[in-house]
């Protein structure tokens, strides 16, 4: 694959003006791209500081959580839960924002969650337990938590397939294009010397010619 | 693009969620309706949705589809009531190791 030429070129001193130029300009995107795919990539490292340990943590919250539901439910009933979380007031309060790491949009999200105390949360005191308080605050904290991990899962991923697109490009560049141009250029360089080398060789096959023939004129005459 | 969140399980994890202050809950119990409600989810344009991992197994191909390379919606996988599922592979993990992985070996 590398010790290819470009088909359909013709050795002449326009294209190889041209496929000069066009070699500088590959060298010169290959070295942009390889700096867009470290730069890249060294935001892929920071982002994951922040995803370790994420997930565990919503887990563990979580697990915590349907623990307590459980328990209220077992207190209260399903439906008497069911009907508290209806009248549960709406605490995420979600701004979206995007920001761009190099050309690839990200999310960033804000979410205000209201702390929301005994009163604000919106049951009644008279049929509900203790247990749901803390299955409510509990899901609150995981909610928040969730939101946290799905932000950055989300630029995780979108990094991602930006870093291996920019990886595929730079690799196409270096290995394939680049070579290909390189080896056109040699080529092209070495038609036309062998074409200046035998145009010399035919002018002096024509004057030696021609010397004879006025040689011969001459003893003619 | 409304700023809202979402949450689509089986109907206790919807029961806790809601408890936890998100408004939009939608319960489902198999794997059809889920696929229908995601759907419909989408095209409401929640920003957030939240879909437990049961699901998320299931539809993998769907939501690849819908947040594909967009930013929005995100689709976050939690455990449900039962605890989250052993995986082989976090996928998280597995795209981590596939990106860093060939870096490692330039």
């Amino acid at each position: 694959m590398a010790d290819e030429i470009m088909e359909g070129i013709n050795p002449t001193r326009m294209e190889l003006l041209d496929l000069k130029d066009r070699e500088k300009l590959a060298v010169k995107g290959h070295s942009l791209l390889k700096e867009k795919r470290n730069a890249l990539i060294m935001e892929f490292f920071k982002i994951l500081e922040r995803v370790k340990g994420s997930r565990d943590e919503v887990k563990a919250k979580l697990a915590i959580a349907y623990s307590e539901l459980n328990k209220a439910q077992i207190d209260m009933g399903d439906l008497a839960v069911k009907r508290a979380a209806l009248s549960v007031q709406e605490s995420v309060d979600l701004e979206i924002t995007s920001r761009s790491i190099m050309g690839v949009s990200v999310p960033v999200v804000k979410s205000q969650t209201t702390k929301s105390n005994l009163i604000s949360r919106g049951y009644g005191f008279t049929e509900t337990s203790v247990n749901l308080d803390i299955a409510a605050k509990e899901f609150e904290e995981s909610i928040k938590l969730i939101i946290e991990l799905g932000e950055i899962e989300k630029t995780i991923i979108l990094l991602a397939s930006e870093v291996e697109s920019t990886k595929r490009r730079v690799n196409s560049l270096e290995h394939v294009v680049i070579p290909r141009i390189k080896n056109t250029v040699s080529y092209i360089e070495m038609r036309l010397e062998e074409m200046e080398r035998e145009s010399f060789v035919r002018l002096k096959v024509i004057k030696k010619s021609m010397e004879a023939h006025e040689k011969a004129d001459a003893a003619i005459e | 693009m409304k700023n809202d969140i979402a949450i689509m399980a089986d109907p206790d994890s919807v029961t806790g969620f809601m408890l936890g202050g998100i408004k939009s809950g939608f319960p489902v119990r198999d794997t059809e309706e889920a696929k229908k409600t995601l759907k419909q989810l989408v095209k409401d344009e929640y920003s957030i949705i939240i879909i437990t991992e049961k699901y998320g197994d299931v539809l993998r191909d769907d939501i690849e589809k819908y947040t594909g390379s967009k930013a929005l919606p995100m689709i976050i996988e939690v455990p449900d009531k039962s605890g989250s599922i052993e995986k082989e592979s976090d996928p998280m993990n597995e795209l981590i190791k596939k990106v860093i992985g060939v870096e490692m070996v330039k």
